[in-house]
């Protein structure tokens, strides 16, 4: 490391490239009969902010109480950094946590959480020192080390416990839900905070939360699962536009679902009996399952995948769907325009953007929905047991 | 509610227990301090002075002050053992505070003869010591400081558990995980977390069993004896055997006095050593 980098830094994060990455292979987790999670498989690069994302009772936490070794899995393996971590407990890993309830020793003072664990490992004094002040000035509470823990805000108590499993240099830290508990606006102050000191450090973050615009905002990747299974595991782009299977797509980001029947499938194409009549969609839109003619299926469409036309507009143009509806709601939300249309007996939401808005029909009026074919994705219908956790009867 | 309701006649009459208990006392307490400071021409410290001046007195109110904090220090010894494994036991914890609490439906009285039984000098621990040829004189285990102790401890641990109990389990559910996964061992958790955490409760323990020793009656006069009084038992025989009513109630506030300077030092104790944690 070049003496002439900045000092701050070059103490917080020395070299640390290699270190960090997970291996989880055919892990699953039951309690007697309950199988909570079931084969999952995970490979993490280091120095990549995963983000485990999925409705409560998904298996997350208990995923990432199993990385920590709280919980030993019931078969297969986690590795760290290419080590097996079977048996080992969680004072004996590389890592460090950020719990939910924050867990912050009320007895001690900011500067004494933090130096908790250097005192463990008998650091000598003055380096403790050293290394309390930078990663307080790191989190941004280099003047408060001498206050009570109660005398915190709920803001700086997230600092604290950052700070304290930071300061150890752990390879990866876990991070359950830290910022479920605040209120929206710090939330988003932590949040690019926390992707900010991730970013600088690279240390390996593995968060988990059931916020999907949280989890989009902040990770390199996301892990979405549900019902003790990973659904997807892929960037968060990648994840909105290509989603794996209808749960995904309906987890991240809003969709607009049509229901409807195969009737034919071809190379190129798959035909759907929907609203509207017959609509030929290329094959490319297949999500995670082969079609067979006679079964019924989904057709999803992102909201700002709609287009919204005068009534006797020539929409078929370029080899768009058009079909006629009305223009139920038309919400100004800033720099978007919200719309809620009915197509026959189906509902849709669409989003235009508002500088668009005087070409644009207003609340009760007829006009046609347009949509090219190469936007529609196709999905099986939801199974009981996910369509449970949207609030839905299958 | 920010609104008072109106005071009806069949409200007020309600109030009516309250105030007689409340009378009881304040009449009570006047009647103990115009006996204390009086005697039949009037005012007086006389009865204060034949307290105070008496060696034998002295040597009353010496043992009662040394084995009440003998009996407060060994009971949070003593419990802080239990209330840590009943807060382990998290399933088995309701059916084991039973057991520690069973003691306290039998009578006092019982429970401190049952002691006699035990430790007199034909009783079954000098009598087993005896048979296995450990002893040869029975040892001396009451009628003196060491069976007040005994029994007092005995009777007081429960409050011990109790109150070291309730402190642990006001301990944050995951602070012992945290103190894991940040490098500690069980023990150095131990040390670190639980014990300055689980303090207050132990100093309440000491506080409250301190207090309620220090104005004990059955338990010293049953395992004390004539030759080993508290406080508390003088005052029982000032009151029930010489009469003199007078001097029973400036015992009595002799006692009282003690009572409210102990908590006075003890809590400026406690707050040195655990200091303002919330």
């Amino acid at each position: 490391m070049s003496p002439a980098q900045p000092e701050a830094l070059a103490q917080a994060a020395p070299s640390r490239a290699a270190r960090g990455s997970i291996h989880v292979a055919g892990v699953a987790k039951a309690y007697g009969a309950t199988t909570v999670l079931s084969g999952l498989d995970l490979a993490v690069e280091a120095g990549t902010f995963v983000t485990l994302l999925g409705p409560s009772g998904c298996g997350k936490t208990t995923l990432l109480r199993l990385i920590a070794g709280f919980i030993q899995p019931s078969a297969g393996k986690i590795a760290i950094d290419g080590r097996d971590m079977a048996g080992l407990p969680p004072q004996r890993r590389p890592i460090g946590m950020v719990f939910q309830n924050l867990a912050l020793f009320p007895h001690f003072s900011v500067e004494e959480n933090v130096a908790y664990g250097l005192r463990l490992r008998n650091v000598p004094e003055a380096e403790l020192r050293r290394k309390v002040g930078t990663f307080l000035d790191l989190v941004g509470l280099g003047h408060l080390g001498s206050r009570r823990i109660s005398q915190l805000s709920g803001g700086q108590k997230q600092r604290v416990a950052l700070a304290r499993s930071l300061v150890l240099e752990p390879s990866i830290l876990l991070l359950d839900e830290p910022l479920s508990a605040l209120d929206l606006q710090l939330r988003k102050q932590l949040q690019a905070a926390l992707k900010e000191i991730q970013r600088q450090l690279g240390t390996t973050f593995v968060f988990v939360t059931h916020d999907q615009e949280e989890a989009t905002l902040m990770s390199d990747r996301i892990v979405v699962m549900s019902a003790g299974a990973i659904q997807q595991y892929d960037t968060p782009p990648a994840i909105y536009s290509q989603p794996a299977n209808l749960f995904v797509a309906k987890f991240v980001g809003e969709l607009n679902e049509i229901p409807g029947r195969i009737a034919a499938v071809t190379s190129e194409t798959v035909e759907i009996d929907g609203p509207g009549g017959r609509h030929a969609l290329p094959m490319s839109g297949i999500r995670g399952f082969s079609p067979v003619p006679g079964t019924s299926c989904v057709i999803g469409l992102r909201p700002e995948r709609i287009t919204i036309l005068p009534p006797n507009a020539d929409a078929d143009a370029g080899g768009r769907i058009a079909l006629p509806g009305t223009v139920i709601e038309r919400i100004a939300l800033g720099s978007v325009l919200r719309f809620v249309l009915r197509c026959g007996e189906q509902r849709l939401v669409a989003v235009r953007l508002a500088s668009d808005g005087a070409a644009l029909p207003e609340a009760g009026s007829p006009c046609r929905i347009a949509f090219d074919p190469a936007d529609a994705q196709v999905f099986e219908p939801l199974a009981a047991p996910a369509a449970a956790s949207f609030g839905e009867k299958p | 509610m920010t609104e008072t309701q109106p005071a009806s006649p069949a409200k007020a009459l309600l109030l009516l227990p309250v105030l007689a208990l409340l009378g009881l006392f304040f009449v009570s307490v006047f009647q103990l301090f115009s006996n204390g400071f009086a005697d039949a021409d009037g005012w007086s410290l006389r009865y204060f002075r034949q307290i105070v001046n008496r060696s034998d007195y002295q040597v009353i109110f010496a043992r009662t002050i040394l084995s009440s904090l003998t009996v407060a220090l060994l009971s949070v010894a003593l419990s802080y053992p239990i209330a840590l494994l009943l807060w382990r036991l998290e399933r088995w914890r309701n059916t084991l505070l039973i057991v520690v609490l069973v003691p306290w439906l039998v009578s006092l009285v019982v429970r401190t003869y049952g002691w006699l039984v035990l430790l007199g000098p034909k009783g079954v621990i000098n009598g087993m010591l005896a048979w296995t040829g450990i002893i040869e004189q029975p040892l001396a285990l009451m009628f003196n400081d060491l069976g007040i102790v005994i029994g007092l401890t005995h009777v007081l641990i429960p409050f011990a558990v109790i109150s070291i109990l309730s402190s642990l389990l006001a301990i944050e559910s995951n602070l012992e995980e945290a103190s894991g996964v940040l490098g500690a061992s069980p023990f150095q958790t131990f040390r670190r977390i639980v014990l300055p955490l689980s303090l207050p409760g132990a100093f309440t323990a000491l506080i409250v069993i301190f207090l309620a020793s220090i104005g004990a009656i059955v338990t010293p006069i049953v395992l004390g004896g004539m030759s080993h009084q508290f406080v508390g038992s003088q005052i029982y025989q000032e009151v029930m055997y010489t009469f003199n009513l007078n001097k029973a109630a400036a015992w009595s506030i002799c006692l009282l006095a003690i009572s409210f300077l102990s908590l006075l030092l003890l809590k400026a104790i406690e707050r040195r050593l655990i200091g303002t944690m919330e």
